[in-house]
């Protein structure tokens, strides 16, 4: 039987969401699922490699990002570049960067990027991929 | 199983999670559980109250056997058969 496959329009470029992505991502992995996630704006931000391990930036509560962060450590929680690599040795896990999105935080090479993205795509790689998955998110 | 019979079982392969949180066990289990042969017993150790859900979940998924939860202090001691 042929895996089942998730696609992730991946647009939070905040360690809040993109924590919660890697959660999801652990639990896709554990399942055998194809994965595709595409990098959209604001996530291209966090995958520049001068960025992903520097940049704390939370979207939601605000006002609690110290104690959020902290907790994090607290529960052993990898970070998200970890729980995204775990995932990817763990199943099929193709990582896309979308080319604008490259191209709005000056990356307009692949080497531009953490070594998690496997290449930069248009938003029709995006579109053919969703339509066949068998769960699409967007966070 | 019963609460004495998993008392007395003897895992094949007992994996230490208790340091992590979701989805840490559920991806400790799937490492070793592709270490073990089929019919082999897994005990996974988990902190994390989901996990004790999850597995079972994910065992009726992937084709193991669920045998059952030890409640510890602190801590679960899951079984499963590959």
């Amino acid at each position: 039987m042929a895996n089942k496959k998730l696609t992730l329009a991946l647009f939070s470029g905040s360690v809040d969401k993109l924590t919660a992505a890697g959660v999801i991502l652990g639990g896709a992995a554990a399942e055998d699922m194809d994965v595709e996630i595409f990098v959209l704006l604001q996530a291209a931000f966090a995958f520049k490699k001068e960025n992903a391990l520097t940049n704390n930036r939370v979207a939601e509560i605000t006002d609690k990002q110290d104690e959020f962060l902290a907790s994090l450590k607290r529960l052993n929680a990898p970070h998200w570049t970890e729980a995204f690599r775990n995932a990817k040795e763990m199943t099929n896990v193709k990582i896309h960067i979308c080319g604008f999105a490259g191209k709005v935080w000056n990356g307009e090479k692949l080497d531009d990027f953490i070594d998690l993205a496997d290449d930069i795509c248009g938003i029709g790689e995006y579109m053919t991929s969703a339509e066949q998955a068998d769960i699409n998110l967007f966070i | 199983m019963t609460q004495e019979e998993l008392l007395t079982l003897k895992a094949d392969k007992t994996v230490d999670a208790r340091g992590t949180s979701c989805p840490g066990p559920l991806l400790a289990a799937k490492k070793a559980i592709g270490e073990i042969e089929k019919g082999q017993i897994l005990e996974v150790l988990s902190a994390d109250e989901g996990t004790r859900r999850d597995i079972p979940k994910w065992c009726n998924k992937k084709g193991f056997e669920y045998l059952g939860t030890l409640e510890e202090s602190g801590y679960y001691r899951i079984f499963l058969k590959k």
